[in-house]
């Protein structure tokens, strides 16, 4: 048995200083509820951001409207906080405009698979480069609480106060026959897994979709809890091969029973970038280096 | 001398109507003419395939189509003769001596002309077969017959022909001998004296004369004021203005998507507004139905971005091919909550350019979104159109932020004498901020204090009067007699060109009588509208829906009693009727009108 060494609150504060990260956290605190996963995602996310050296101003957080969409509140980065469902539709904008930035795209399961669901295929087909992170609870928390598409069979909510007689959608496989070119799921409660995931999802050039379950503290007792998602969340077969799709949407099927975590699916394949500027050559253009902020160069 | 001939030519859809008078129209612009034209093709009539091509060609840019046409051209008798009376007084019929399929009695367009109308009968088909060896291309010979009995060159026509069918070898020398039979035949006859081409007149300097649509000029509008991305769907009557740019925007280096609807369209417009792009997306009424949630967030979030929107029947999906004026109030009104936004309408092809060009800029200028609104007739018709050499357009009108050194964070919705904040865009150090469609406070962080959701809200209507003085553009514009007069007519979009028309006819008869027209709908020129009604003993306001929607705007900005002239026929108004409207109000007798 080694030596137990007291933790000082005062080094790990210097240590998270001298970091970088906290620069990726705007002044704003997360108004979520204590305890809420999301908390550990805006962490994961200010970490990536400044390990992989991205300046503040080059990246984008869009979000729509739910407690996850509050996310861009809570980072130091240029953000657009839009409509409930219409994250993706703004990042394509947003990307297209100015394809240097670092688009990341946020929102719920109900703001993605319900009134957003029109739009993922879309993003994922094109390989649109950004990175989009689906906070998954399994309910509507900013509404408090009524069911959401991913809720499970037999889950009561004040909108299916005897039981929500709906299948809940399976969205890792959804995504994988879309054609997202990189698709990976993490757990809240585990911020070392996500943010290595996060970071990953960054760098990954082409349309990254991390799907994130995230316990609702204050609106779900019962399913998606820490203790019931700690016992059922596992890594991933250490075998499963990410340039595999079959074997990826097979995995993705076995998430009806218990879901893992890692990373399903990877490919390299021209983005929506490439596809436009390829567009632009045959036309006989002249590709600009620069759409938006017109004249405005990053870095 | 002063030149004024409007020609239809009637046909059905194989007979190549539509195209004829492509040809024609674009041989009178290449001449140096103005032309107006507009086409109704089958699905815009009920009917068999029943195709009508008019083009009005003058000295002037006409404002509107006549009444009357004087030469009317049959190239199918059975569609022809119900229109035979559109021909005027003294005006040319031009039909087939000897029809494709014998005829019943009757059937033939020679026994319905009527006296005083001078019948042209012409051997069309026999001069297609003898110059080509086939009968399609009647079309063409009626063409250069037109021209040769004009007395106008043949060159220009032959122009346009071999642009409209280019590199087509064989085909083209065939329709090139169909036009010169035609010319000859043409020149053979008497040339009416009552129809008359004077010379072209004089060009503009440092503006080129070009024959274009007004969806066609809502693209070139949008291409020289810069513009970088369009998102779009596919919808009538915008698609063309989407599948245009998709072929030129690429040239330019700027980018264009398809989106998977109008939600996504108006999203993606924003997000690249945000971005600092000058960003569009054009639909109809259903896709803007689909975007007015979006266009809010635009609204509180301050962002730049155009919408053009051209006009179909409604409601729900209407009248996809019919004309009508309304969605006024859609575009005014739709959304929730208080979300002031500015509203152009141009009145024809011209303005459509203007319109297009500087809604770019106002968008930028007042950080807002700007719905540019067209309709179907306004978006099909052709115009010629003195487009400056060089775009009258600013490139940046934006106010940027100076954000150098802003640890505090920066104040995006900073409150400002006339309610612009200067802006910054992603990629710029120290102006980061979230735009949310919260209501916010300076800094952009959700507040919803009463004193807080004052000043914004004051903010964002207070910051778009400026564009009623908007350098380039007159929001609003008088027409005819000045000081008082017994007919004031207000009108806006396509429509105001049938009531100018409507106005200088009812001037010719001695009515004292002037039009408004207006540019601008939201916000409302007010001051003008206010002392141009001053003026009028009474006040005449047509359009093309049920309700009077625009009479309905002008009487909530200037409260007054109008009278309202509603008509849905499907089509442009007529001028006859709104002549009779005039009349009526100057208190001259009107002749009952016959079925
Ligand atoms: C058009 C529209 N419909 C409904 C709402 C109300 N609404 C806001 S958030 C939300 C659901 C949020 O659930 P989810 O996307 O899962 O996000 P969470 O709060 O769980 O993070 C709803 C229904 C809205 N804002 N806009
Ligand atoms: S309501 Fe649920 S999802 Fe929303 S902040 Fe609270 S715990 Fe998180
Ligand atoms: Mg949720």
């Amino acid at each position: 048995m080694g030596e137990i060494r007291p933790v000082y609150l005062e080094d790990k504060l210097k240590e998270v200083e001298d970091s970088g990260r906290l620069d990726y956290r705007s002044k704003a605190l997360p108004t979520w509820c204590p305890g809420c996963g999301y908390f550990s995602i805006v962490e994961a996310v200010a970490t990536a951001l400044c390990e992989l050296g991205i300046p503040n101003e080059n990246a984008v957080m869009v979000s729509g409207i739910g407690c996850s969409s509050r996310f861009p509140f809570f980072i130091n980065t240029y953000g657009i906080h839009t409509l409930h469902g219409r994250a993706l539709p703004s990042a394509l904008g947003v990307k297209t405009a100015n394809p240097a930035l670092t688009v990341v795209a946020v929102g719920g399961d109900g703001d993605g698979f319900a009134i957003g669901g029109g739009h993922v295929p879309h993003a994922a087909r094109r390989n649109l480069d950004i990175t989009y992170l689906l906070f998954d609870n399994g309910i509507y928390g900013l509404t408090k609480g009524q069911t959401s598409p991913t809720s499970a069979i037999g889950f009561k909510t004040p909108t299916s106060p005897y039981a929500n007689p709906d299948r809940p959608l399976n969205p890792l496989l959804m995504l994988l026959s879309y054609g997202a070119s990189w698709v990976g799921q993490s757990y809240a409660g585990d911020p070392e897994h996500l943010r290595s995931m996060v970071r990953q999802a960054l760098e990954h050039r082409g349309f990254s979709y991390l799907h994130i379950l995230s316990p609702c503290v204050t609106f779900d007792k019962t399913h998606r809890t820490y203790v019931n998602l700690g016992m059922q969340v596992h890594p991933l077969p250490a075998t499963h091969d990410p340039a595999d799709k079959l074997a990826a949407m097979g995995e993705a099927m076995k998430n009806e029973q218990a879901p893992a975590v890692g990373l399903y699916y990877r490919e390299q394949r021209p983005t929506l970038d490439d596809a436009l500027d390829a567009l632009v050559e045959k036309a006989g253009g002249e590709k600009r280096g620069l759409r938006g902020g017109r004249g405005r160069k990053l870095r | 001398m002063n030149t004024d001939v409007q020609i239809a030519i009637v046909g059905s859809a194989g007979d190549g109507t539509i195209a004829a008078g492509d040809i024609l129209r674009r041989a009178m612009a290449e001449i140096g003419y103005r032309v107006i034209s507009f086409d109704l093709y089958p699905a815009e009539i009920r009917g068999f395939g029943k195709c009508i091509a008019r083009l009005r060609v003058s000295d002037e840019q006409a404002y509107s189509l006549k009444q009357k046409s004087d030469i009317l051209v049959s190239l199918d008798d059975s569609h022809a003769i119900p229109h035979v009376g559109e021909a005027r007084e003294w005006g040319a019929v031009i039909y087939e001596t000897n029809s494709v399929n014998p005829l019943p009695e009757g059937a033939h367009l020679s026994a319905h002309i009527d006296p005083g109308q001078v019948p042209y009968n012409v051997p069309i088909r026999e001069l297609a077969e003898k110059s080509t060896g086939a009968a399609r291309s009647r079309n063409i010979v009626v063409v250069g017959y037109i021209i040769g009995l004009m007395r106008l060159p043949l060159e220009p026509a032959l122009r346009a022909l071999t642009g409209k069918f280019k590199g087509k070898g064989e085909i083209a020398q065939k329709n090139e001998a169909a036009l010169r039979a035609g010319y000859e035949e043409g020149l053979r006859w008497f040339r009416l004296d009552d129809i008359e081409f004077g010379p072209p007149p004089a060009q503009e300097r440092g503006a080129h004369l070009e024959m274009i649509n007004g969806n066609a000029a809502i693209v070139r509008g949008a291409l020289d004021a810069g513009i970088d991305t369009f998102f779009g769907y596919p919808i009538t009557p915008a698609t063309s203005i989407m599948e245009r740019l998709a072929s030129e925007m690429p040239k330019r280096g700027a980018r264009l998507v398809q989106t998977e609807d109008e939600i996504a369209a108006i999203s993606a417009t924003l997000g690249a507004g945000f971005a600092g792009a000058r960003a569009a997306t054009a639909t109809s009424g259903p896709g803007l139905s689909l975007m007015a949630e979006m266009l809010g967030f635009g609204v509180i979030a301050e962002v730049p971005s155009v919408v053009f929107v051209s006009q179909r029947g409604g409601p729900s999906t209407g009248m996809p091919t019919k004309h009508e004026q309304s969605d006024l109030n859609m575009a005014v009104f739709g959304g929730h909550g208080d979300a002031p936004r500015i509203v152009i309408a141009p009145t024809n092809v011209e303005g459509c350019y203007r319109c297009a060009g500087r809604a770019f800029e106002m968008a930028e200028a007042y950080q807002t979104p700007v719905i540019v609104l067209l309709d179907l007739y306004l978006s099909n018709r052709y115009e010629t159109v003195p487009f400056p050499d060089r775009p009258p357009f600013e490139a940046d009108t934006n106010r940027y932020a100076d954000t150098r050194g802003g640890a505090a964070g920066f104040q995006r919705y900073v409150l400002t004498a006339d309610g612009v904040s200067p802006r910054s865009t992603p990629g710029q150090p120290g102006g980061m901020h979230v735009a949310t469609g919260l209501e916010h406070n300076e800094l952009g962080r959700p507040n919803d204090q009463p004193d807080m959701h004052l000043a914004q809200s004051r903010k964002r209507h207070e910051k778009l009067k400026a564009a009623l003085r908007h350098p380039g553009f007159e929001p609003a514009k008088r027409f005819g007699d000045t000081g008082a007069v017994d007919v004031g007519l207000v009108a806006w979009g396509s429509s105001f060109g049938e009531c100018l028309e409507a106005m200088y006819l009812a001037q010719e008869e001695g009515i004292r009588c002037a039009a408004l027209k207006v540019l601008m709908i939201s916000p409302f020129p007010v001051e003008m509208a206010t002392s141009f009604l001053a003026d009028c003993k009474e006040v005449l306001v047509p359009e093309v829906n049920y309700q009077g929607q625009f009479a309905g705007i002008l009487q909530m900005q200037v409260p007054r009693a109008v009278t309202r002239m509603t008509r849905i026929p499907c089509a442009p108004m007529r001028v006859e009727e709104i002549l009779d409207e005039i009349r009526r109000l100057a208190g001259r007798v009107v002749e009952p009108q016959a079925a």
